[in-house]
C-alpha cells in the first residue's frame, strides 16, 4: 500500500514580469513517506520553482498541491508558516545560517519558533542532531567560523530539528566540491535510511540524481517521462 | 572602551538566556552596527536633551508665573465696569431713525467705579462653598513722588488682616511688616521696583497725589516683592482707610472685591455664577491674564515644533540604519521565513530594535537633560523679564520625564514601523533566487 505524503494536481505557475512566461506546466506528482526524491533540469527548467511551491514558499500558482493530508492551496499565509515550521526543512545551496550566531542556536532556530519543548531540551535535542551529523564539538563556535561543507551540516541539522515530515532541499551540494558534495548527499542517504526521512531535493547533477530513489525531470515547466 | 564593555556585557547577558531568538536577532543585528547604531541612538539623545531642556525652562516658567500669580492675585475679581459705550442720549429721546443726530465728544457718565452693597456682597461671598476667602479692595490711579522724582502707581487700600489672610501677603515682604499698616497711620508698602524707581528706602517719606489732586503724604513701612515684575514696579499698599481719604469717598466704597477659590479651576465658572447673581463684572484670573496665556501658547508651539523637528531628524538616523541593516541582512529574513517566522515575527525584530534605539537614547537624553536643567539652575542669574527670578525654574515633575520618554518612544517606534513593514513584506524566493 502507498503512503503519500506529497500530492500534486495539475499545478500551473506563470511568471508575468517581465514577459509571460509559464514556468509549471500541469505538474502532477507523488512523493511518499520514506522516499528520496530527486528532481532534475536544466537551468529554467522550473526544478527550482516547483519546489518552492511545493514547499509553500511560493503560493502564486493555480492547482492543487496535498501535503500530509491537507490542501495547501487554501490554507492562510500564517498557517503556511507554521507548516514550514512543523513539517517541512529546508537545505539551501547557500546554508543560510545566522552568522554571528552559534552552531547551536543556529539549529535551535526552529524548535524555539515552534516551542513545543522547553529551551533546555530543545538544546540537549539540537545537540543530538548535531552529533548525529558529526558537529557535536562545534556546536559553541560560531556559524561564519565554519567550513562550506559544516555549514551545510548545521543547516541539515537544523532542518532535522522539529523531526519534519519531509526535507527539501536546493541544489543542497551547489556550492560544494565534489568531495563535501558526495558526504552531504551521503548524509541524506543515511538519513533516509536511518531515520525513514522523506527527502526532495533539486539537483543538475546527474551523478547525484542517480542516486536517489526516483528523479523528476523537468523540461521547460513539464514532466519527462523517463 | 566603556561601550565595549557594556556590549560584551551585553553578549554574555545574551547567551545565558537564548529563549526569546527574535529579541536577540535584533541586538545582534544592532552590535553589528555599533557606531551607526551609536549615532542613531545620540540623535534620540540629543532630541530628548532639549526636549527636557527646552520645554522644561518654557513651561518652568509659564509654571513659575501661573504660581505667582495665583497666589497673588485675586482668582476671581469683582469690579464696577463703567459704561464707556453709553448710546447718545439724544437718541434715546429721538426714536425717529429718518434723521441724523450727531453729538461729538460724549464722555462717560460721570459714576463711580463704586460697588453698591458690596460689605453686603463680601458677607455672602464668604459664605459661598467654593470660596477660600474675600478680600476687599479700593483700587485707585495716583502719582507717587519723591522729592523731584515722581512715578504713576496703582494705589491698592487693603483690609490688611484680610489680604494678608487670602494673598499672603506677609510671605512677600522684603522690608518691613504688612502689620505697621494699621499701626502707623500714614503707612504705605511699595513694590520692590516702585520704591527702586523712587529711589526711597524703608522709613523715608513720599507723597501719594490722587487723580482729583488730593495729596498724602505717607512713609514707606515696607517693601514687597511678588517676582511679577509688571506688579512689584507699580503697586503700593496702603489702609483701605488712607485710601478713602485719598478718594474723598464713603466709608463703604470699594472698588473691587477680590476672591480665593478653593479650586482654582471652577474659577471661569464661579465668575460667570457671581456676574450673575451681583449684576458686577466678575473676571477670574485666566482671563484676566489672557493676553500672557496668549503668549503662552505660541511659546509652546514654537518650542514643540523645535522638538519635533529634531526628533523626526533624529528618526530618519533610526529609519536609515534599518535599512541598512534590513538590507545586509535579507539572507536571514529569508532563512527564518523559510523555517516557518511569520511575518509578524520579522517585523517585531525590526521594532524591537528600533525601540531599543529609543530607549536607550531616550533615557540617556532624560539623564542628560536633567543633568543639564540642574546645572544651568544652579547658576544665579536674576533675571528680571516679566518673571523675576533668581535662578531659571525648570519643570522637574515626573510627569514631564515620563512624558518626554513616550514622546521618544513614539518617534521611534514610528521610525521603525515603515522599515519593519518592508522587511516583513520581503518575499523569500525572491531573496534566494537572487543569490
Amino acid at each position: 500500500m502507498k503512503n503519500t505524503i506529497l500530492e500534486t494536481i495539475s499545478l500551473n505557475k506563470w511568471y508575468r514580469d517581465p514577459v509571460d512566461f509559464q514556468a509549471l506546466k500541469n505538474v502532477t506528482l507523488q512523493i511518499e513517506r520514506g522516499e528520496f526524491v530527486s528532481i532534475m533540469g536544466s537551468s529554467g527548467s522550473g526544478k527550482s520553482t516547483l519546489l518552492y511551491v511545493l514547499s509553500t514558499l511560493d503560493t502564486d500558482y493555480t492547482g492543487k498541491i496535498i501535503f500530509d493530508g491537507q490542501d495547501l492551496s487554501v490554507i492562510s499565509p500564517n498557517r503556511q508558516a507554521e507548516i514550514r515550521n512543523e513539517k517541512i526543512g529546508f537545505v539551501f545551496q547557500f546554508h543560510y545560517l545566522l552568522p554571528e550566531f552559534t552552531v547551536l542556536e543556529n539549529v535551535s532556530l526552529p524548535a524555539l519558533k515552534l516551542g513545543k519543548f522547553t529551551h533546555d531540551q530543545i538544546e540537549s535535542i539540537a545537540l543530538e542532531k548535531l552529533s548525529l551529523l558529526g558537529l557535536q564539538d562545534q556546536a559553541m563556535k560560531k556559524a561564519n567560523k565554519l567550513s562550506g561543507g559544516q555549514q551545510q551540516r548545521v543547516a541539515i541539522a537544523r532542518a532535522l530539528i522539529n523531526n519534519p515530515s519531509i526535507i527539501f532541499g536546493d541544489e543542497p551540494t551547489g556550492n560544494l566540491d565534489s568531495k563535501n558534495s558526495q558526504n552531504v548527499f551521503d548524509l541524506f542517504k543515511e538519513l533516509q535510511h536511518e531515520l525513514k526521512q522523506t527527502i526532495c531535493i533539486v539537483t543538475h547533477d546527474i551523478n547525484l540524481a542517480g542516486q536517489t530513489d526516483r528523479t523528476i525531470s523537468l523540461h521547460d515547466g513539464e514532466i519527462v517521462k523517463p | 572602551m566603556e561601550l565595549e564593555k557594556t556590549i560584551n556585557w551585553s553578549n554574555d547577558a545574551l547567551r545565558m538566556r537564548f529563549k526569546n531568538p527574535v529579541f536577540k536577532i535584533a541586538i545582534t543585528h544592532l552590535l553589528a552596527k555599533k557606531r551607526q547604531t551609536f549615532v542613531a541612538m545620540l540623535g534620540v539623545t540629543f532630541g530628548i536633551m532639549v526636549f527636557i531642556f527646552q520645554a522644561g525652562l518654557i513651561t518652568g516658567f509659564q509654571d513659575t508665573f501661573i504660581e505667582q500669580t495665583i497666589n497673588t492675585t485675586a482668582n476671581i475679581h469683582i469690579y464696577n465696569e463703567p459704561d464707556r459705550n453709553r448710546p447718545s442720549i439724544l437718541a434715546s429721546i429721538e426714536a425717529d431713525t429718518t434723521r441724523w443726530i450727531t453729538v461729538r465728544n460724549q464722555k462717560p457718565k460721570d459714576e463711580k467705579n463704586k460697588i453698591r452693597n458690596a460689605y453686603q456682597i463680601i458677607a455672602l461671598l464668604e459664605q459661598h462653598p467654593g470660596v477660600a476667602g474675600v478680600s476687599p479692595f479700593l483700587g485707585t490711579q495716583a502719582i507717587l513722588r519723591s522729592g523731584i522724582v515722581q512715578y504713576g502707581g496703582r494705589i491698592a487700600g487693603i483690609d490688611v488682616d484680610k489680604e494678608d489672610l487670602v494673598f499672603h501677603v506677609s510671605d512677600y515682604m522684603t522690608q518691613g511688616d504688612i502689620q505697621r499698616l494699621k499701626t502707623i497711620n500714614n503707612g504705605i508698602i511699595l513694590g520692590e521696583g516702585l520704591a527702586e524707581n523712587l529711589g526711597v528706602k524703608m522709613n523715608d517719606n513720599v507723597s501719594v497725589i490722587a487723580t482729583n489732586g488730593t495729596t498724602l503724604d505717607m512713609k514707606v513701612v515696607g517693601i514687597n516683592r511678588t517676582g511679577l515684575t509688571e506688579v512689584d514696579r507699580s503697586r503700593a499698599y496702603i489702609s483701605i482707610r488712607n485710601a478713602r481719604v485719598l478718594l474723598n469717598v464713603d466709608n463703604a466704597y470699594l472698588t473691587d472685591i477680590n476672591i480665593k477659590l478653593k479650586d482654582i479651576n471652577e474659577a471661569e465658572q464661579l465668575a460667570m455664577e457671581f456676574e450673575k447673581r451681583f449684576g458686577y463684572k466678575a473676571e477670574d484670573w485666566k482671563k484676566a491674564n489672557s493676553n500672557i496665556f496668549g503668549v503662552f501658547k505660541i511659546q509652546n508651539m514654537v518650542t514643540y515644533l523645535i522638538i519635533v523637528s529634531i526628533l523626526i531628524v533624529s528618526g530618519f538616523g533610526i529609519f536609515n540604519i534599518l535599512m541598512m541593516i534590513i538590507y545586509e541582512k535579507l539572507p536571514d529574513i529569508a532563512i527564518l521565513k523559510a523555517i516557518g517566522y511569520k511575518n509578524k515575527d520579522i517585523k517585531m525584530i525590526f521594532m524591537i530594535e528600533s525601540l531599543a534605539i529609543g530607549i536607550t537614547g531616550g533615557l540617556t537624553g532624560l539623564l542628560f537633560g536633567f543633568l543639564l536643567t540642574k546645572f544651568i539652575g544652579s547658576i544665579p542669574l536674576n533675571i528680571k523679564g516679566f518673571v523675576s527670578m533668581k535662578y531659571l525654574e525648570f519643570n522637574s515633575s515626573p510627569a514631564f520625564y515620563i512624558f518626554a520618554f513616550f514622546f521618544a518612544l513614539i518617534a521611534t517606534a514610528l521610525a521603525g514601523y515603515f522599515p519593519a513593514r518592508k522587511a516583513a513584506k520581503f518575499d523569500p524566493v525572491d531573496i534566494i533566487r537572487s543569490k
